[in-house]
């Protein structure tokens, strides 16, 4: 822990930029990338000359992960050359295994002087070859999938759909509940202009009648797979005090803990957002009541209130009733996911949710900014594998 | 009239680590990994023992017995192999043997809408081809008998 404490208020986050997010977009993941990248560093005020570090979590969406540069996926490399910089980078990280660890290593590499400007970027496309994002259809299941394949089970709403259907059984909640989040998803990105689903609000029954892919989750239960690129700009607490705007990074939590368990069960999920809660409070010296506002990963809707729970903002099993009475609304005591989440702004993998918690904590956030000068709380993934907290405060703590 | 061909669902393809466990099924046995050091036992199989340390990794023929972790009754029907199966039930075991050692299988014979958390269950082994047998799960009808 002594580790992730010293880099408190060492580090900003000074620019966040987006690329058009589209089901399907004519352009390539390269160009997307080049809009997000240019579209940050107008944001922090700099140009690419600045810039001297890049990270991001270069995974392809193609089952296998075969990683065609500047199509499926945008390797440093790449972004260095399509920013001008090849020659001039200091430091880089194609991170492993998600977008969060590309962002622990960008803040550290800035705490320690690797870089003065590290740029986090995610680049994604939705593949049109090989059955569709990340789609299994292959004769044989090697590796984890050996162990499930031969059983039915591939697609990733079935692996932790089953651990929503042992929470509901546990701890009693419904479709009615869940309801209220999917609803509030769809009223905030009405205020996000890179939103996929901006414009489309549904009802409850909208939600609780949306098609059954598998005992409990609903087509509205998983995210849009889109195409797109988002990127934030990082530097040293001293530079960002020249800039217009800044997101201070208080502290974070991370593993790169891969359950065990097949599926992964429910209680070593549980116990992994758990962990790396704490490890965030501990570093940040924050507490849930200095938060203003949670952006909480939502590739399945579940993961919000696992990561409610595990934050310690209600109690194991009590996430269902925490959403309910506005309480998560913009105009609520915990606002989540301002910006609508991935379910209502694409499949950003994760990148959606840092940029929004560092805009909350910058500023920045236009029509759903929330003005309680609190902390801003990222909780990034599926609580386990690589996943990540972190805490955006608009002054150092 | 010849019946339609069996439609096969992906095959798992054993690595170093999981030889063990598909011949054992191939020959009959439901074995899983465990530690000849400390006894912990593993599902899946691992390279390591990562409670002791221990490199000594063994199959040990397992009870088969457990109840129902959790489950997936699928109506989606965009899974290779099983597109003409929905609704179709999978079911994580929560095996006697140990807490959370967990194996996926379907759970055959019971239908989707009595499928239930703490159902107990115990192994049968269906042969797919020559090579391959799955472990599959049944409901068990006298949950008194432990196996032990």
């Amino acid at each position: 822990m002594s580790a992730a404490r010293s880099v408190r208020n060492k580090v900003a986050v000074v620019g966040v930029g987006y690329s058009d997010i589209e089901r399907r977009s004519q352009r390539t993941a390269a160009a997307l990338t080049r809009d997000a990248l240019h579209a940050a560093l107008t944001d922090a005020g700099i140009t690419a000359a600045d810039v001297d570090g890049l990270a991001t979590y270069p995974e392809s969406p193609v089952f296998g992960n075969p990683r065609q540069d500047g199509i499926d996926m945008v390797s440093c490399g790449l972004a260095a050359r399509i920013l001008g910089i090849g020659n001039r980078l200091r430091w880089f990280s194609d991170a492993e295994p998600l977008i969060p660890v590309a962002f622990v290593e960008a803040v550290n590499a800035v705490a320690a002087g690797a870089c003065d400007y590290a740029v986090v970027y995610r680049a994604m496309h939705n593949p049109d070859q090989g059955g569709g994002y990340n789609a299994f259809t292959h004769e044989f299941a090697s590796g984890k999938r050996q162990w499930m394949a031969p059983f039915g089970v591939h697609r990733g709403y079935q692996f932790y759909g089953q651990s929503y259907r042992r929470y509901m059984d546990l701890y009693g909640a419904r479709p009615e509940h869940m309801a209220t989040l999917i609803v509030n998803n769809r009223v905030n990105a009405a205020k996000n202009d890179k939103a996929y689903f901006r414009g489309q609000l549904v009802t409850r029954e909208d939600y609780v009648n949306s098609r059954l892919l598998t005992d409990a989750v609903r087509l509205l239960d998983c995210d849009l797979p889109v195409d797109g690129a988002a990127a934030l700009v990082l530097t040293s607490a001293e530079r960002a005090r020249d800039h217009a705007r800044r997101a201070y990074v208080a502290g974070y939590g991370m593993y790169p803990w891969e359950p065990r368990t097949l599926g992964p069960a429910f209680d070593e999920l549980w116990a992994c957002g758990k962990a790396l809660s704490d490890a965030a409070w501990a570093s940040s010296g924050l507490k849930p009541a200095d938060v203003g506002s949670l952006q909480l990963y939502d590739g399945y809707s579940y993961f919000v209130y696992w990561w409610l729970e595990a934050l310690g903002f209600c109690a194991k099993g009590e996430a269902w009733q925490f959403i309910q009475d506005g309480r998560i609304a913009l105009d609520g005591e915990a606002p989540v996911n301002t910006f609508g989440g991935q379910l209502a702004e694409g499949r950003m993998h994760g990148i959606g949710h840092f940029a929004e918690g560092a805009r909350q904590a910058m500023g920045t956030a236009g029509a759903r900014q929330i003005k309680n000068g609190k902390a801003a709380l990222v909780g990034c993934g599926p609580l386990g594998l690589g996943s990540g907290v972190f805490l955006f405060t608009p002054e150092p703590v | 009239m010849n019946s339609p061909a069996k439609v096969l669902p992906p095959l798992p393809l054993p690595g170093l680590e999981s030889r063990g466990f598909w011949e054992a099924a191939r020959e009959g046995r439901f074995a899983i990994q465990r530690c000849a050091d400390c006894r912990h036992w593993f599902h899946p199989p691992g390279v390591i023992c990562t409670q002791c340390g221990s490199e000594k990794l063994v199959f040990e023929t397992a009870s088969g017995l457990g109840k129902v972790y959790s489950f997936s009754v699928m109506y989606d029907k965009r899974v290779r192999g099983f597109e003409q199966r929905v609704p179709y039930i999978s079911v994580w075991v929560e095996l006697d043997e140990q807490p959370l050692l967990i194996a996926v299988g379907n759970l055959v014979g019971v239908d989707p809408k009595d499928v239930r958390i703490g159902l107990p269950v115990e192994v049968f082994l269906e042969k797919l081809t020559d090579d391959v047998t799955l472990p599959q799960f049944r409901h068990r009808e006298r949950p008194e008998v432990s196996g032990r």
